[in-house]
This record gives structure tokens, C-alpha cells and sequence, in this order.
């Protein structure tokens, strides 16, 4: 399954879904999510990443450091992936 | 009145408006916020849906996307020649029709104006698993942060009074005190004195002040303002700011001509 995900040119991540903007300051952050996804998975700190992105304060940054997945939780009541 | 940028980038500046006063300054800020128009996905039509998110949910997200703007090709849709009605000169459609397995990014929207686009093509608005396809016509139009946030075309957008630190020689002992109780670290000591290494970094918080037994320094207000501005990317701040600026003009000569009759 993750081999075939990671074949297609827009895996599916299974993050349902990371918020568009932060909460508190509502600067657009959304367009980070996937470098910050990748910048995790090869082993950089969360510290660095941020820091890399140019997300500055800690509003925005736990926007990141706290998103949690909930689309496997969901599906099983849907039907169709689970 | 003067203007002295700090630091400018197409969507973050610093400024130091000098002589001016509160009052003024934060009318700026609130027509910054508030007045200054940008256009954003307003009206959603779902011809289908038959993904995770129910389509208020996702029309809502969609919203979000900032949209860059030009203001000279689009009226208020309530001063439009079609009286709000909605036509080519108010708005503008985004067209979307995709099914899974894949993730939906801002860029997969179809312009009518290649122009007018999402300002990030990467932002993740939905993914679709197999079976799941999502046909929909997103509205944009021009509307401001007075009606609804989305449309506000600045995140940060704060003000801080540059603050004037001074420290009496003669009554100050060297004690070191107010170093260690500023938070900001706007004190330091050099050749066993105390000197302000940055006052632009002061809150005027005033513990300083108070923790200083021998009254030998003093954190007093100025008539200059550090201004922040970050853009959301629909419009350049320059653009913003200057705009701020004109509202506010329009504003003023409004109540002019109002005071004459
Ligand atoms: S606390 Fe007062 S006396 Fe002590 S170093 Fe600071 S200004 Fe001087
Ligand atoms: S007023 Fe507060 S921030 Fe400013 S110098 Fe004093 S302690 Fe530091
Ligand atoms: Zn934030
Ligand atoms: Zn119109």
C-alpha cells in the first residue's frame, strides 16, 4: 500500500486536514505542510524544520508541532478506506 | 510625519512612522485590517461530493486560500454596474473536477483568469481515496476583513511605540538590576556601565523601573511607532499600505465635506 502511494506523482498522506492558516495570527501556512512532512521523514528536528521554512512564531509553530492525522479514525465509519 | 522602512520584502515590512500619534496610527492599522479590499472564495457551487469533508467544511477551506488580487481589475461588488448581482467585473470562477486517488492542492483550480490564481499552488485542500470525486465551481469576489477574515489581506499587522530609555549617570549605581529583569534583553553593560543595546526591542513593560532602587532610569513614550506588516501574498504590502493610507484620505475629506454643509 505505501509502496503504491509513494509511486504516484500526489501521494495520499493521510492528514485530514492540515488548517489552511493558523488560528491565532492567520498567516497563510498551509503551503508548508508537505516540504515540512518531508523535511521530518529525513530526520531533521522539528526545531529545524520550522526554522528552515521561516516560520517565526510560536502561534504558527505549534499549528505544526500539534496537528494530528484523524482520516483512518474517520474512515472506518465511512466505508470506503479503513 | 515620516516613513523610514526598516526592512521590506514583497510580504513582510518594518517601518518607523515618527511624529505622528496613537490615534492616527491606529486608524491605519484598522484600515489596513479591515478596508482595504482582496478578493477570496466567497460562493461555492457542489455539483458533486463524495468526499471525507462536507461541502461547508470544505467551501470553508477553500475560502482560505488566498487569491492574488488586482484591484484595478475588479469592482465592490456593491458599487458593480450590476448592482451586486454578480458579472465578469465583480467576479471570478475557480473550477475543480477531480477524482481519487490523489490529494487536491490550490493549484488544481482552473482559472477563467490565469491572472487571478491562488497565490501558493501547494496547499493541500482535500484528498480524495478511490471511488471519491469532487466536481465544484468556487466564487471569488473583492470584499474586506470588515465582513468576514478571509478577506483581510494582512496577517500581522501590530504597532509598538518606540520607547525613549534614559538612564541618569548620576544616580545610577551599576547595580546591574534592570539587565537581569528585562525580558527582551534590551540592557546590557559595557565598561561597567548600563547601556540601552536596543530600544526598538522594549515593551515598556516598566520592570525595569521598578526595580531600580535609586530612580536612575526612565522608560518614557514617544511620538514614533514601529510598525509590523505581513502580507497573506494577495496583495504586496507596499500595495497595502498605501492603500491604508488613501481609505484613510478618503475618510477624512468624507467628513470634511459633511462638517461644510
Ligand atoms: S537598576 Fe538602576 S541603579 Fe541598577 S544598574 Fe539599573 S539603572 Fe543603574
Ligand atoms: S521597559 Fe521592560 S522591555 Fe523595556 S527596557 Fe525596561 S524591562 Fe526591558
Ligand atoms: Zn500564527
Ligand atoms: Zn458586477
Amino acid at each position: 500500500m505505501v509502496e503504491e502511494q509513494e509511486k504516484e506523482d500526489r501521494p495520499l498522506t493521510g492528514d485530514l486536514m492540515f488548517p489552511v492558516r493558523c488560528f491565532t495570527c492567520g498567516s497563510v501556512i498551509a503551503q508548508h505542510w508537505d516540504e515540512y512532512k518531508k523535511k521530518i521523514k529525513s530526520g531533521k528536528s522539528e526545531r529545524d524544520a520550522l526554522d528552515e521554512l521561516g516560520i517565526e512564531r510560536y502561534c504558527c509553530r505549534r499549528m505544526f508541532l500539534t496537528h494530528k492525522s484523524i482520516i483512518e479514525e474517520l474512515a472506518r465509519f465511512h466505508g470506503a478506506v479503513g | 510625519m515620516r516613513i523610514d522602512f526598516l526592512d521590506e520584502n514583497e510580504l513582510k515590512a518594518r517601518f518607523i512612522i515618527s511624529d505622528a500619534n496613537i490615534a492616527l496610527i491606529n486608524s491605519l492599522r484598522r484600515a489596513m485590517k479591515n478596508l482595504v479590499p482582496s478578493i477570496a472564495v466567497d460562493y461555492v457551487d457542489f455539483y458533486l461530493n463524495t468526499s471525507y469533508l462536507y461541502d461547508e467544511n470544505l467551501a470553508h477551506r477553500i475560502g482560505l486560500i488566498p487569491i492574488k488580487t488586482d484591484l484595478d481589475k475588479f469592482n465592490m461588488p456593491d458599487k458593480c454596474v450590476c448592482e451586486g448581482e454578480g458579472c465578469p467585473n465583480c467576479q471570478i470562477s475557480f473550477r475543480l473536477n477531480i477524482e481519487g486517488r490523489r490529494t487536491v492542492y490550490s493549484g488544481d483550480f482552473t482559472s477563467d483568469d490565469p491572472e487571478i490564481a491562488p497565490v501558493y499552488d501547494n496547499i493541500p485542500v482535500i484528498e480524495l481515496y478511490e471511488g471519491q470525486q469532487l466536481m465544484i465551481e468556487a466564487v471569488a469576489r473583492l470584499g474586506t476583513g470588515k465582513e468576514h477574515a478571509k478577506f483581510q489581506p494582512v496577517s500581522v499587522c501590530g504597532y509598538r511605540i518606540v520607547p525613549e530609555i534614559t538612564i541618569d549617570a548620576g544616580r545610577c549605581t551599576n547595580c546591574g538590576d534592570c539587565i537581569d529583569s528585562c525580558a527582551r534583553n534590551v540592557l546590557e553593560e559595557q565598561n561597567e556601565k548600563v547601556i540601552v543595546r536596543d530600544n526598538m526591542e522594549c515593551t515598556m513593560c516598566m520592570e525595569c523601573v521598578k526595580i531600580c532602587h535609586d530612580r536612575a532610569i526612565s522608560v518614557e513614550e514617544t511620538g514614533d511607532f514601529l510598525f509590523t506588516v505581513e502580507s497573506v501574498g494577495t496583495l504586496p504590502v507596499r500595495t497595502i499600505i498605501k492603500k491604508g493610507l488613501e481609505i484613510l484620505k478618503e475618510k477624512a475629506e468624507e467628513m470634511n465635506s459633511i462638517l461644510e454643509l
